[in-house]
């Protein structure tokens, strides 16, 4: 017989999980969008040096336009060097933004299968036989921003406890911060990135069904957006320090 | 089975949200909008700072007394000792009293950072250890892979809760930056137009000038005020022939008008090293150098920075 103690933590437990369960069609989405949107605002974050770059050559060659005519010279310093962080910093939120627009939002749109890994088998293989840019770029750049976005928040939760408890556990906080936050990533990957990436390919072939079969269509529709997601894709690997949560 | 992996979906769901909330833009403007619907006191940056480790622009110091020129030691301490007098007294105690400090002299935290930076390694992780304290400059540079790492690389590794003490380390280390410039010039060189809103003597009206002017015959050499990179070096018919050097920590200096120019986009810079050879290129009335010196809020007087100031032209000489 139970003792009267231990029954209701088991039974709210399996109350919360109950509930839990019958509310994934809300959490589900809402998750994988949040995971992205992260992901996406940590690539942004590194790829400052990139936009800086583009931001001075662009100014430059403006200032050398602008300076031709006595009209126009003005406009030099309207633009000037001292803007550049300015307008630097605009085209990363810009750029995220349309990123969170590409990869992010769709992810509210997600519906759980009981068979995902077969979806998601039958989906890269086509995606493999029949490549669009779609098909390839999408998926790839959203699996790049997920695992950004779990090490983000690994190292959120790890900040987050360690300095909690570093008072009440001294160094033993540092280990046990460690260990949450590889859990947590580990989880992530797990449990909801790799959800993100069958979203993504579900969406791109989706598309790239309905893309008229023409000539290099399959390749050109979708290639402006692929050209912005790329380097964040590339910036969201570097921005993604997974050795580091063992270090 | 499938109720427990429920459970550990919508723990890992809450994680999600809860980073959303302090790592995206949307989050940032939610945050904004539920301190101003509740009236409480908000911690969140302007939305473009968060590209840049938090660094906001801020109110600038009152211009330095001439004294001698500032060791890079003693300019930390300076800028350090300005970003703290922007805190609440208790928090300026706290501050102190973690680093062992009894005084808010320059000094003392010039001589506490010098120290810090040797044992440390680098000027970002010594100021981080005097905003935030050493256990998270300690974490961060851990967990950012080294002593090199940047202020912005350094601050990503905190949690949110040291989001304005990192503003804060921002700004000692811009001010820090900006007082160890040197002067791109000889001493000797006269102040032929000052910063401000003056009369433009070629494009008619008023108009800020983002800089100073220093009148300099051609070819005279011009110096790097500070380490940096090259981030620019153009030609227009406005500004002539310019260098733009990025200090970091949000520090860069513009040199115009120059006669030639000796550096490329993408080099490396000693301080004092000769980037460029003074002129009279551009939209100019005569051969002079025009210097201007950016902080994150936007041009700041170089004059302000300047530990001896340099002769003046009498009033009335301008130079675009």
């Amino acid at each position: 017989m139970p003792m009267p103690g231990t029954a209701p933590p088991a039974g709210a437990l399996d109350a919360a999980a109950r509930l839990a369960d019958r509310l994934r069609w809300f959490f589900l989405p809402l998750a994988l969008c949040a995971l992205v949107a992260v992901g996406v605002h940590t690539a942004a974050d590194v790829v400052g040096e990139l936009i800086l770059g583009m931001v001075d050559a662009a100014d430059a060659a403006f200032d050398g336009l602008a300076a031709r005519w006595t009209l126009t010279a003005p406009l030099v310093d309207l633009v000037g060097p001292s803007q550049r962080v300015f307008f630097a910093r605009g085209v990363a939120l810009l750029w995220e933004l349309v990123a969170d627009w590409l990869l992010a939002l769709p992810m509210l749109g997600y519906d759980e299968r009981a068979d995902e890994v077969k979806r998601f088998r039958e989906l890269a293989a086509k995606a493999w036989g029949r490549p669009t840019t779609l098909r390839v770029v999408h998926p790839l750049a959203t699996g790049a921003v997920a695992l950004a976005g779990s090490c983000a928040v690994g190292r959120l939760l790890e900040g987050t406890l360690h300095f909690s408890l570093r008072g009440a556990m001294g160094s033993a906080a540092d280990a046990l911060a460690r260990g949450c936050a590889l859990a947590a990533v580990l989880g992530l990957v797990g449990f909801i990135a790799w959800r993100a990436v069958v979203h993504a390919l579900v969406r791109a072939d989706a598309r790239s069904d309905r893309i008229p079969l023409r000539r290099g269509r399959a390749f050109t529709v979708g290639l402006p957006g692929a050209l912005l997601l790329l380097p964040l894709a590339l910036a969201a690997l570097r921005a993604a320090p997974l050795l580091s949560f063992l270090r | 089975m499938r109720r427990a992996r429920s459970l550990a979906d919508l723990a890992l769901a809450a994680l999600c949200l809860w980073a959303a909330w302090y790592h995206t833009p949307p989050g940032a403007l939610l945050r904004t909008a539920f301190a101003r619907l509740f009236g409480a006191r908000s911690a969140t940056p302007a939305l473009l700072s968060y590209y840049g480790a938090g660094a906001r622009p801020f109110q600038l110091a009152e211009p330095l007394p001439p004294r001698a020129a500032l060791s890079p030691g003693a300019a930390l301490g300076l800028g350090a000792q300005s970003a703290l007098e922007r805190t609440s007294p208790a928090d300026r105690a706290q501050v102190l009293a973690r680093a062992g400090l009894r005084s808010l002299s320059a000094d003392a935290l010039g001589d506490w950072l010098l120290r810090e930076v040797r044992l440390q390694g680098s000027r970002e992780s010594a100021v981080l250890s005097l905003f935030c304290g050493e256990e998270a400059a300690r974490f961060a540079r851990e967990r950012a892979g080294g002593g090199r790492a940047s202020l912005e690389e350094l601050a990503r590794q905190l949690p949110p809760r040291y989001a304005d003490r990192v503003a804060l380390a921002a700004a000692a280390l811009t001010l820090g930056t900006a007082y160890a410039l040197a002067w791109p010039l000889p001493d000797s060189a006269q102040v032929t137009s000052l910063f401000g809103v003056r009369a433009h003597p070629l494009l008619g009206g008023r108009r800020f000038h983002s800089g100073i002017d220093l009148g300099v015959s051609v070819g005279t050499p011009v110096r790097a005020a500070a380490e940096g990179i090259v981030r620019r070096a153009s030609d227009d018919r406005v500004s002539g022939r310019l260098v733009l050097l990025d200090h970091g920590s949000g520090v860069s200096t513009v040199y115009c008008h120059n006669d030639a120019l000796l550096v490329a986009p993408g080099d490396a810079v000693a301080k004092g090293q000769v980037i460029a050879l003074s002129g009279n290129s551009g939209l100019s009335t005569g051969p002079h150098l025009h210097y201007q010196l950016d902080l994150p809020q936007g041009p700041a007087d170089p004059l302000l920075f300047r530990a001896a100031r340099p002769p003046q032209l009498a009033a009335g000489g301008t130079e675009p």
